[in-house]
This record gives structure tokens, C-alpha cells and sequence, in this order.
């Protein structure tokens, strides 16, 4: 049975590493489907987002995750990136408005994965925790907004405002996060493809997060403030047989606009989108042609400096990670490192690198 | 590197001697380490197993309410590293565990390669706590929230209090005190192996004396010579011990397997494939008991002094052996027993010898014929020439026949266990929410079945004994069969009213198992109020039927009797098909219950390989103990051969005086067999008591229960016969030294063997 | 005169480091009642074999024994079967032995020492304390071997010898372990207990004295060189 669960567990964070093959989601789909009569459900186009219902969790959707990255300072201007995702990971598919299972059953039909990680002056400081789901210490809640995993949690507080709290082995961190702006549909109006084949996910971001607040390194506390992303996203699959990671930015450009970009690497030809999100306009989803993403240099087995380029609007960038090392060391390493950028623009942002060994 | 040359010339001269000397530290320290071996890797197991399951800490809750899944999440939520333990208690699968493996993740200690949940459990994986829940709505279970050793009692919120935490408390006292049980029978060997390797040095040292003297003659100090022996056995120790272990470890792990698995049968403890055992500690404690053994002369004047004489010394011991007696019928604890044990076997020990030589003098005293006054006296200072082979055998003859009567009454309880637990041929379990009825009905349609098989269903659950005279309620297993027959009405029943079974297959009442019956005192005829499936019953006890130390208090029913509210936890059928076929019963309850497969266990082949499992540890028991006897038999020769070599020129006057050879044989031959007979003779009462303390005294502090206490008279009579083959063997050796014409001894010393 | 004893032509031969080694070589001798025999000659020269053969503990190779009118004759094996019964009942009765040293059970006192040799002769054991008296050790009786002097053993070994009612007395150097005085009055006793009883005594030393007091002196001579 553990080995199943953990087996399980290695399927949920397929999304960001090795590839997995079809077959064993679908098998295990199968089993679940007998039990409720009840089937994931999988996002296509002509989905449609839905607010404040799809802040909360997805229970008819094998995987989804809340997911921030903030570029932050301290007080004496020193660069620190930050990252909160939890994740949710369905055994059992349920619709979205059935009664939730008895906790005193220790019920295992979703089983939860929250990250969070530091990245300040060269280190990299990184926690994982794990919880099955509906039994209560982790959840999420869509109104008002809440999720929880244990002791971190991301909740609402007031109009627009957020309180996160992380506090993990050694360090901790307790931020405001205001948010500016409406959520940003990614793809078909919320519907992100992530394969030729038209299957892909529910993707939204709120891109423009105000934060501040404490981060606590130790016994040094530092006041920080600066600008965070955070995405949503659900989907019942995600690389399928042949895909082998991805490579995901959000930045921050001076100018105020934005741009999210992601590629899943398959053996014959990368999938490849993303979304241009300019100050002032309405956001413009970009295709594989629109968008050009190359890795300029790797290092220990990761692609730590990219070009991006968007020439519809004027846009090549030189993305890069701060020297160290960003892999987020937990039941399955990943890169999850802020970015300086440079070259036609300037800013900030986050990467992320999937697949790449380990 | 002269005077050493001088002094080990001996040897030369008499290699024999030096074998024997090494046989028998190689032989000893065999035996004790093969005992030691198995010991310490039961020991490792257990350990290994408690380790798995102690995570050392729970929490619990200060108001005394158990701990539920909202205390779970509560702690978690403020960040406490908690993880669930549900424990379930399958009276077929035996101990289940759930584990949340998600909320274990926090647990992880970078010190540990592997987290004690990760491991196996009773030789199966941990379960997922979905799984044991479920499981825990047939069963009952207990939740426990462990807690990891980072946490203090100041982590925790108000309402919570630190515990520690231990998986079945009673199964870690049942294994230790199994474990002690081996470690006594260990002691016990090692008390043997040193009485052995003593008597074999002795009489080497008594050889070498002249040598000696000689050396001390030409100016040797006797410190110097002395500190060349303790070098010579040293040395002696080391080249005989290391063989000796490996024979030991290779005796243990090639028996061994198969008492690892009947431990797990007994104990339900799972013996992991342990290495127990270093070589370190056989080694130090041979060379230990060697040196002891050997060295022990330097101690013997202060123990003298201490004594004050022999005849003190005899009422010292009395009392020791008197007060042991009497401690071992009142000691509370294991560890006081022991020591009673141990009081009364050096007691028992030393005083055997000193018996048997003041019965044969007072003997010789009232003899008016001269030569039976001869004979009796040579017993004497046989008794006391031989005395520490002579006690070695007694331990060893006693142990064998405690053992024996252990081994022969643990299997024949198991035997009749076997018998009572898998009477029929096969036994079918009835799945959940199926209705057995119309497959009951099927089942008394069927002919052949009926004329040749027997079948009955059994149908388990629980109800409470209601508390009369201010005794609380009690909540007991309920046995429910029908049709009563031939399967049950076999057992040996304790206690019964007249016609027990016919009464109970008219609903006319219930039988209780012992266990319950003594805990209520509860007798044959006597009524029980019993709540059953919501209604009352009152029904007359039948019978009491043994239950073979299961420890759950039970009722047997007729399945009749029981209440249409009754709740069964579980349902079964045990068929002996008879010239039915089983799998004609097999295709057919299939079809009625509407399932893929119905699960049929062949009740036989588990029989046969439980028994092959007990059968070789009894096994390996007994030819521990044997080799024991064997040993100390050899000893014995050994010595006694030695020992009528020195003495051979006196009997060799027999013949001188006129008698034939023929005639000074039979002397010689009544003279050893007597000796012989009389060790074992008291070996017997020894023996006998040990029995009883292991089967009345042990095993009830260490396991709650007490088996029935048998002797078996015919085990008596051959070990009499082997003790007469000893003698007999003695004579022969004797007889042997007498056709040699021996030279005269050249003074009256008790080293050339002219003690009295 | 009456013969007690007489030996023909004995042979016997050892072997010795692979080689035989004759030790006596067509040896005879003739004793009375009453007759003393002195057997002298170096160690090895084969003394205590020729005691032995006399009394029947060792058989010779070759030759005739005659004592107290049984007749041995190693060329004559018919008797064979009944040999050792014969040589043991004139041992139990009639021959007393007498050793240098260990001729008393260590476990038994002085007085059962000697009823122990009176009742395998098959005489009362009534006069036993007075064998005692008589070798001068009667207050000795109760005492065990070990607990008294070389020379009162050799009394007491003789005190058994002299319970059993001998005719003939063979004595392997009796004092040969005890120093001069002492074993002048042991041996002192023997001569005259023997002449008092007219029994036969055959005494093997190496003491010229000793075999100047016999009736008779036979020399086995130096043991034969390999």
C-alpha cells in the first residue's frame, strides 16, 4: 500500500519532472472511476474560468497547485526571491459539490504537498511538508480564500489582501501580499494548452502582488517588500508520454508589463506558449511561433541563462539566475530560482527548470 | 624458553591429555555459544522489532479522553510533527498497524537512513490508516498520535501532555521474558561447560605435579610455574575457543532458521535474520570461564576461611539450598526466581557429592563384610574425586529432564491447540454482508456430506457479561457455532455438567473457555447473565474448555441461541467434505454469494507445517540439551578413567589378595554403576524441580499463564539407563586398566591415588 | 623334608625396544616348609618377574611350578582354563604377598585392612586386632595408611600377611623404602613371625644382610646386556 501511495506521489510531481507515461494515470483513473462512478474531469477548450469558485480546490481534477513567486528586497536593497506552492493531488476524482468524506476515515482521495523556499545572498533555503487530504490539517477554500497545509497557510485578510505564513525548519516568513489587478487568464480564456494535441490545463494568474512583510533566516529577521506572482492551475493531466520537463518564467519588466512563458520538451519538438501581458491592454496570448525561448548557458546539469525572445513586441531578453544553487530538494528536485533580466528590457522574475536529472 | 620446554614436555609425552584438555574448551564453548547464538539473535530480532514500532514519544491528552482525529489535526495545524498509529487487532491477521505515510514525512531524521515505519512490521509493510480504519470498524482499534523527538512538552499546546510510547507493552514483556528463560538455560550451560573444563584441567594438573615438584626441587619458584599455566591456558583458551565458536555459530544458524520461525509461531514476534552475536563476547566469556575454571584453586582457601570447615560448610548449604527451595515458591519477579534457581542449583551442586560419599561411608560403617565396607568406602572418595563431573552430569541430566518434560507438554498443548483450531479439513471465511443462511441450507441438504463429512458454521462476535455482586460488566468473545458435532465434541473439557455438548446443542446453555472461567471463578452449573445483540440472556455454564493461553475471556454457544439482533464481526464455515468434493462446495457457495472467488485454506497443510515448524525447534532444544548430557557423559568417562588409572595398582591387590580378575571387575562394576545410578538419582528430584519452576513459577510471571505440569516417568527410566551405560562404559575402562599389571605406586599420596 | 614349592626350568622373555630381552633364563629353584630363600641381584635382574610367576600373577614362557602340591606348567595348557582360578585360590589362602610400599587399600583403617585379607582367606576375623597387637601397632587400628608411618604400614601389610594363616610368603623388598633401624625391626618380625609359623618366605633384596639371614641365597646376576 505505501508503495503505491508513494508511487502515486511520484505521478502528482510528473508535472515538473521525468516523464511519465500515460498508461499509469489512466490506470489509475480506472480504479478510482469503479469506485465512485465518478471520473476526472479533463479541462478543454471552451472551459471558462470561474470567480471567486476556482481560488478554491478542484476535487473532480487530478492535480492543481497555488503557486507564488515574489521578487523581493530587503531593507538595505539586497535582492530575495521567495516561493509558497501547495499542491493538490487527486486519488479518487469527486464532484466539486459532494459532501467530503468522514475525517475519522483517514480518507486518502487527494493528498496534499506544500513548498515553500528562500533565495537570499547565494542560498537557497527550501521545506516540504505532506498531508493527506480531508482529513483537516490541509484544504483549501475558495471564500473566503484559504489554503492550508499544517501550519502554513495562505488566507484572506480583508478586501483584497492576503496573509501568508510559512515557517519552516530554521526559517520562516510572514507576508502581506495586496493585490492589483484582475486575474490574468492564460490561453483560450483560461484554458492553457500544453500539447499538440489541444490537452492542457486551467491556468490564471494574478500577476501583480504588492508584498511585504518578514522573512526570518535564522535569527536574522528581515523586512522585505517587492512584487509577487501567483498562478493557478488545474488540470487531470499533464506531460504525457514523450515530454520530459518543462522550463516556466514569470517576470517583471521595468516597464510595468509582464510576461509569463513556458515550454514542455518533447523529443519531437518543444511545446511552447505564453502570455504577454502589457501595462496598459488587454493580455495576449503567445504561440509557439510568437515566442522564442533558448538556453545560453548550463551549468551543473541546468540551464541557469536563457534568451526569450516575443519579436511581436519588440522583446528579447537575457534571463538569468544569481550564482548558487536553486533546486528545491524534496521528494523531487526541481529549479525554482528568481532571474535577473536584461537586454532589450529590464527586470526581474522567477524560473523554474523541470526534468533535468536528479 | 627452557623451564616452559620443561614444563609443556609433559604434554608431549601425553598429547592425549592436551586433546582432551582442548576437546573439551572447544566442546563447552560450542555448546555455549550455539545457546548464546540463538539467545542473542532472538534478542536482535526482538529489538529490532521493538525499534520498528517504539517511536518513543506520543501525545496525549490531559483530560484522559483518547486522542481522535481532530486532536491530530489540531496539533498539526500548529505545526506539531505528529503522525497517526492505528492499531487494529484482527483475530486472524493478528496485530495490523495504519500509518498516515504522509504525516510520517516530518519524522525524517538525516541520522537515520530509514525511518522506523519504512520498515517491515511483523514481517508485513505498515498499512495505509485508510486501510486499518476501515478495517477498525469490524475490529476496534486503538489511535495513537506519535510524536517526533524533536518536540519537547513545551511545543505543546495546552490540553496535551508528552507520553511515551510503546507498541503492546505485553509483547515486549513476553519476549524479554523468553529471552531470559533462554539466558538461564545459557547460564545453566556455561555452569556445566565450567564444571567440565575444571575437572579436565585438574586432572591434567594432577599428573603434572611430579613434574612440578621436580621443577620447584631444581629451584623454580612456585609463583613462576604458576604464571606459566595461567600463560599455557591462556594461550589454550585462545587456540580452542575460536574454533569452538564457529562450531557453536554453525550449529545455531543451522538449526536455527527453524526456531526462528516457530519463535514467530509461539510469540508472534518476527525473527529477523540477525547477526546476533559478536565474536567479542563468546570469546571474553569463554576465556573468562576457562581461566575461572582452571584458576580457581587461588580462590579456594579464602572460600575455606569463609566456610569454616566441611561440616559448616555442608549446613551452610543446606540453608542456601533450603532458602532457595522456599524463594522460588514466593518470589513475585522473574529476576528473584532466577536467583532461587541459581540458589538452589549451587546448593544442589555442591552438596551432591558430599551426600553421596557420607551415605556411602555411613554405609561402609554398618557393612560387617569387609570387601562391601571397601566398596563403600572407594564410593566415598570416588564421590569426592569425581565430584565436579559428577555435578556436571547431575545439572545436565536435570536440565534434560526439565526440558523434556517443557518440550514434551508445550507440544502436546500445541498438538491439541492444532487440534482445536483446525479440526476441520478446510475453513471458509464468509464474506461481508453475504447471508450464510441459504448456504447453510445447501449445506444440511447435502447427502454426502452428511454421511461422510461433518461441517459447522461459526459465527463470532462479542457480548458483556453482566457484573453481578458489584463486579463490573465484562465484555467477552463470542464463540457461536452449529451444528454442534463431531468437530467440537472431541475436546477435552476441563469441567462439565452431564451430557455438556447434547445440552449445548439444545440452546440448553453456554460453555466459557478457562481463562474466563478463572478470572470469574466460574463453575459448571452455575448461571451467566449475558447481554447478547441487545437482549438478556440467562444461561447455565456446561463446560469449561481449555483455551491453551489464549488470554481473551470467550463463550461457546450453539449458533441457534444467538439473538436475530446479533451483530456478527465475523462469519465462518469449517467443513471436513468427507467424499464430498470441496471444490464442488467451493463452486457452489461462489455461485450463491456472487463472488469471483471464495477463499478455501486447506486447515491440514497448516497443520503439517506448523508441526514441521515446532517439531524442529523442539528438536533443536532437545539436542541442545542432549549434547549437554553427552558432554558432561564424556567428562565423566573421562575423568573416572583418569582417576582409576591412578588408582588402578590399589583394585590390581584385589586380584594379588586372590580375588579373579573376573571377580575384581564386578566389584569395580558395582562400584561405578552405583556411582552413576546415585548422580542420577539426584539428578531426579533436581530435575523434577526445575520442571515445575519452569512450567508453575516461570512461565505464569512471564506470560500470564500456566501450562499443565506433566512427568513423564518413562524419560526417568532412560535417563537411568543412560547413567548405567555410563557406569557400565567407566567399568569397561576400569576393566581394561586391570589387565595392564600396574606398577606400584611409590608412596601412599592422594596423587598417586592413595587418598581415602 | 616336605617340598612347599619348586620351579623348572623358567624362561622369560621381554621385549624392549623391538628386541626380546630374556630375564630369566632356565631358572629353578626348590623350597620346604619353613625354608627362607634370599633372591638378590641389580635392578632388573628379573626379581619381582620370578615373584610374580610364583605367585601366579605372571605366567612364564617356559617351565613348571609346583607349590603347595598344585602343579603349573606353561607346556601343558589342558590345565589352562582353571589356571588363574587355581593360582587365585592359593593366593586368596596360601601365598602371602608382601610389597615395598601400597599394600593396604588407602580407604580402609589398619584393623580393615586386615579383616578384609582374613575374610578373602576365609578365616575368622576375630583375631585381626591381635595380628595388630603382635606387630606392635594394635593402637593403630582405627588409624588409615596415610596417616601413619612407612615402617608401621610394612607392620600392618604384615599383620595382613600373617591374618591370612600363610604357607608360603613371598616379599618383593619389603623395606626397601624404610631406613636401616626400622627396617631391621620389620624385617626383624617377618623372620620370626615365619619361623613361629613354619611357613615358607621367599625375599627378594638388595640388602647382602638381609639375604645372609636365609636358609637359602639365589643370585639372578646383572641383567643381560642388550
Amino acid at each position: 500500500m505505501r508503495r503505491r501511495f508513494w508511487l502515486f506521489l511520484v505521478a502528482a510531481l510528473a508535472g515538473c519532472s521525468e516523464p511519465q507515461q500515460e498508461a499509469g494515470f489512466a490506470g489509475l483513473a480506472g480504479v478510482s472511476e469503479s469506485d465512485s462512478g465518478v471520473a476526472f474531469l479533463q479541462p478543454g477548450p471552451g472551459d471558462r474560468l470561474t470567480f471567486p469558485e476556482d481560488f478554491g480546490p478542484h476535487p473532480q481534477h487530478r492535480i492543481e497547485w497555488w503557486y507564488l513567486t515574489a521578487n523581493l528586497k530587503t531593507e538595505e536593497g539586497e535582492p530575495l526571491g521567495l516561493q509558497w506552492t501547495q499542491f493538490r493531488q487527486a486519488i479518487t476524482p469527486r464532484l466539486a459539490d459532494a459532501e467530503p468524506p468522514e475525517p475519522g476515515t483517514w480518507p486518502l482521495e487527494a493528498a496534499w504537498m506544500a513548498h515553500a523556499a528562500v533565495s537570499f545572498d547565494s542560498q537557497h533555503y527550501f521545506g516540504e511538508r505532506l498531508a493527506r487530504g480531508d482529513v483537516g490539517h490541509a484544504g483549501a477554500r475558495a471564500e473566503p480564500l484559504a489554503v492550508w497545509l499544517d501550519d502554513w497557510q495562505l488566507e484572506a485578510s480583508g478586501n483584497d489582501a492576503w496573509q501568508l505564513q510559512v515557517a519552516a525548519d530554521g526559517w520562516s516568513y510572514d507576508l502581506t501580499l495586496r493585490i492589483n489587478g484582475k486575474p490574468v487568464a492564460h490561453g483560450d480564456n483560461g484554458f492553457s494548452a500544453k500539447a499538440a494535441d489541444g490537452k492542457g490545463s486551467m491556468y490564471f494568474s494574478l500577476v501583480n502582488l504588492q508584498i511585504d512583510g518578514t522573512v526570518t533566516l535564522g535569527d536574522q529577521a528581515l523586512a522585505v517588500t517587492g512584487r509577487g506572482w501567483f498562478d493557478r492551475e488545474w488540470s487531470s493531466q499533464f506531460l504525457k508520454a514523450g515530454q520530459q520537463g518543462w522550463d516556466w518564467f514569470a517576470l517583471h519588466l521595468e516597464s510595468g508589463d509582464k510576461l509569463m512563458a513556458f515550454q514542455l520538451r518533447e523529443e519531437e519538438g518543444d511545446f511552447r506558449a505564453g502570455t504577454w501581458i502589457p501595462v496598459h491592454g488587454e493580455p495576449m496570448s503567445l504561440g509557439a511561433d510568437q515566442l522564442r525561448m533558448s538556453p545560453l548557458t548550463t551549468s551543473e546539469g541546468y540551464p541557469r541563462r536563457w534568451q526569450l525572445a516575443v519579436p511581436d513586441v519588440g522583446l528579447n531578453l537575457d534571463v538569468a539566475a544569481p550564482p548558487g544553487d536553486y533546486r528545491n530538494t524534496g521528494l523531487y528536485p526541481y529549479w525554482e530560482s528568481p532571474v535577473s533580466v536584461s537586454g532589450s528590457h529590464g527586470g526581474v522574475g522567477y524560473m523554474e527548470l523541470t526534468g533535468y536529472g536528479d | 624458553m627452557i623451564l616452559p620446554a620443561a614444563l609443556f614436555s609433559h604434554y608431549r609425552r601425553h598429547p592425549l591429555q592436551l586433546l582432551a584438555l582442548a576437546a573439551m574448551i572447544v566442546l563447552a564453548t560450542m555448546l555455549w555459544t550455539g545457546v548464546h547464538h540463538l539467545t542473542s539473535q532472538a534478542r536482535v530480532s526482538l529489538d529490532q522489532s521493538e525499534s520498528a514500532v517504539a517511536e518513543r514519544q506520543q501525545v496525549k491528552r490531559t483530560d484522559g479522553d483518547r486522542v481522535s482525529v481532530a486532536d491530530f489535526v489540531e496539533l498539526r495545524r500548529r505545526g506539531l510533527c505528529v503522525m497517526p498509529w492505528m492499531e487494529v487487532a484482527d483475530p486472524d491477521a493478528g496485530r495490523l498497524v495504519g500509518v498516515d505515510p504522509l504525516a510520517a514525512g516530518c519524522f525524517g531524521d538525516p541520522g537515520q537512513d530509514q525511518e522506523p515505519w519504512q520498515r517491515e512490521l511483523d514481517g508485513r509493510p505498515f498499512m495505509d490508516i485508510a486501510e486499518a480504519a476501515e478495517l477498525a470498524g469490524q475490529h476496534g482499534s486503538a489511535l495513537s498520535l506519535l510524536v517526533s523527538d524533536a518536540h519537547s512538552a513545551a511545543d505543546l499546546p495546552s490540553g496535551y501532555q508528552l507520553a511515551p510510547f510503546r507498541v503492546g507493552p505485553e509483547t515486549g514483556e513476553l519476549g524479554d521474558s523468553f529471552l531470559l528463560n533462554l539466558d538461564a538455560l545459557g547460564v545453566l550451560v556455561l555452569l556445566i561447560t565450567a564444571l567440565l573444563v575444571r575437572s579436565v584441567y585438574l586432572l591434567g594438573l594432577a599428573q603434572r605435579r611430579d613434574s612440578f615438584a621436580l621443577l620447584h626441587r631444581f629451584g623454580v619458584s612456585r609463583g613462576r610455574i604458576n604464571g606459566l599455566l595461567v600463560v599455557e591456558i591462556l594461550l589454550l583458551g585462545l587456540v580452542c575457543i575460536v574454533p569452538g565458536i564457529w562450531l557453536g555459530r554453525w550449529l545455531a544458524i543451522g538449526l536455527g532458521s527453524g526456531f526462528g520461525r516457530a519463535l514467530e509461531g509461539l510469540f508472534d514476534q518476527p525473527l529477523y535474520a540477525g547477526q546476533g552475536g559478536g565474536w567479542l563476547k563468546p570469546m571474553v566469556t569463554m576465556q573468562a570461564v576457562v581461566l575461572v575454571a582452571c584458576l580457581t584453586d587461588v580462590l579456594r582457601p579464602l572460600g575455606r576461611r569463609l566456610s569454616g570447615g566441611s561440616r559448616g560448610f555442608a549446613g551452610l548449604l543446606l540453608l542456601m539450598l533450603i532458602t532457595g527451595l522456599a524463594w522460588s515458591v514466593w518470589a513475585s519477579a522473574l529476576v528473584w526466581l532466577f536467583m532461587a534457581v541459581a540458589m538452589v542449583f549451587v546448593a544442589a551442586g555442591a552438596l551432591a557429592p558430599m551426600l553421596i560419599s557420607r551415605l556411602a561411608d555411613g554405609q561402609a560403617g554398618r557393612d560387617k563384610d569387609p570387601l562391601a565396607r571397601w566398596r563403600h568406602r572407594e564410593l566415598s572418595v570416588l564421590a569426592r574425586r569425581l565430584a565436579l563431573p559428577l555435578v556436571a552430569l547431575q545439572f545436565a541430566l536435570a536440565m534434560v529432564l526439565a526440558v523434556q518434560a517443557l518440550v514434551t507438554t508445550f507440544e502436546s498443548t500445541f498438538d491439541r491447540w492444532l487440534a482445536q483450531r483446525l479440526a476441520a479439513g478446510y475453513y471458509i471465511e464468509v464474506p461481508d454482508a453475504v447471508d450464510p443462511g441459504p448456504v447453510l441450507d445447501w449445506l444440511s441438504e447435502q447427502q454426502a456430506l452428511a454421511s461422510s463429512g461433518v461441517w459447522h458454521q461459526v459465527v463470532r462476535g462479542e457480548a458483556t457479561l453482566m457484573g453481578t455482586a458489584g463486579k463490573q460488566d465484562t465484555v467477552v468473545d463470542v464463540f457461536a457455532l452449529g451444528p454442534v458435532g463431531p468437530l467440537v465434541t472431541g475436546w477435552q473439557l476441563f469441567e462439565s455438567v452431564a451430557e455438556p455438548w447434547q445440552r449445548l446443542r439444545q440452546g440448553q446453555g453456554l460453555m466459557v473457555n478457562e481463562q474466563l472461567a478463572r478470572r470469574h471463578g466460574i463453575n459448571p452449573g452455575a448461571t451467566l447473565p449475558v447481554q447478547l445483540g441487545g437482549g438478556r440472556l440467562d444461561l447455565p455454564v456446561l463446560a469449561i474448555y481449555p483455551d491453551y493461553g489464549r488470554p481473551a475471556g470467550e463463550i461457546l454457544l450453539d449458533v441457534a441461541v444467538l439473538p436475530p439482533g446479533f451483530v456478527p464481526d465475523f462469519q465462518s464455515l469449517s467443513i471436513s467434505p468427507g467424499t464430498f468434493s470441496i471444490e464442488a462446495i467451493k463452486g457452489q457457495l461462489e455461485q450463491m454469494w456472487q463472488v469471483d472467488e471464495v477463499v478455501v485454506r486447506d486447515n491440514r497443510a497448516i497443520e503439517a507445517l506448523a508441526s514441521a515448524i515446532f517439531d524442529q525447534t523442539f528438536l533443536l532444544t532437545r539436542a541442545m540439551t542432549a549434547l549437554t548430557l553427552i558432554l558432561a557423559a564424556i567428562a565423566l568417562l573421562m575423568m573416572g578413567w583418569v582417576f582409576f588409572s591412578t588408582r588402578a595398582w590399589y583394585f590390581g591387590l584385589l586380584v594379588v589378595w586372590g580375588l579373579s580378575r573376573r571377580q575384581a571387575s564386578a566389584q569395580l562394576t558395582r562400584l561405578a554403576v552405583a556411582l552413576t545410578s546415585m548422580i542420577a538419582v539426584l539428578a531426579l528430584p533436581l530435575g523434577i524441580w526445575l520442571t515445575w519452576v519452569l512450567v508453575h513459577r516461570i512461565n505464569p510471571l512471564a506470560f500470564g499463564w500456566s501450562l499443565p505440569m506433566a512427568v513423564y516417568p518413562p524419560f526417568w527410566a532412560e535417563l537411568g539407563v543412560l547413567s548405567l551405560l555410563v557406569g557400565f562404559s567407566i567399568a569397561l575402562l576400569m576393566h581394561r586398566q586391570l589387565q595392564v599389571q600396574a606398577s606400584a605406586p611409590a608412596s601412599a599420596s592422594a596423587l598417586a591415588g592413595g587418598e581415602r | 623334608m616336605d617340598s612347599l614349592l619348586s620351579a623348572r626350568g623358567l624362561n622369560k622373555q621381554f621385549v624392549s625396544g623391538g628386541e626380546p630381552v630374556s630375564v630369566l633364563t632356565d631358572l629353578s629353584l626348590e623350597l620346604a616348609r619353613g625354608e627362607s630363600l634370599a633372591l638378590t641381584g641389580r635392578s632388573g635382574s628379573g626379581k619381582s618377574t620370578l615373584l610374580n610367576i610364583l605367585c601366579g600373577l605372571e605366567t612364564p614362557d617356559a617351565g613348571r611350578v609346583e607349590v603347595l602340591g598344585e602343579s603349573f606348567d606353561s607346556q601343558r595348557p589342558e590345565a589352562g582354563g582353571k589356571t588363574g582360578t587355581r593360582w587365585g585360590n592359593l593366593r586368596r589362602q596360601q601365598i602371602g604377598v608382601v610389597f615395598q610400599e601400597a599394600n593396604l587399600m588407602p580407604a580402609l583403617s589398619l584393623l580393615d585392612n586386615v579383616r578384609l585379607r582374613a575374610r578373602l582367606a576365609g578365616h575368622e576375623q576375630r583375631n585381626c586386632q591381635d595380628w595388630l597387637e603382635r606387630l606392635g601397632i594394635g593402637e593403630l587400628a582405627a588409624r588409615y595408611p596415610d596417616q601413619i608411618s612407612g615402617g608401621q604400614r610394612q607392620r600392618a601389610a604384615l599383620a595382613m600377611v600373617f591374618a591370612m594363616k600363610p604357607a608360603l610368603i613371598l616379599a618383593d623388598e619389603p623395606t626397601g623404602s624404610l631406613d636401616r633401624h626400622t627396617a631391621g625391626a620389620v624385617i626383624g618380625q617377618l623372620f620370626e613371625l615365619q619361623a613361629r609359623h613354619g611357613c615358607g618366605l621367599i625375599l627378594a633384596t638388595h640388602d647382602p644382610e638381609l639375604a645372609a639371614r636365609c636358609s637359602q641365597h639365589l643370585d639372578l646376576g646383572h641383567r643381560p646386556e642388550v
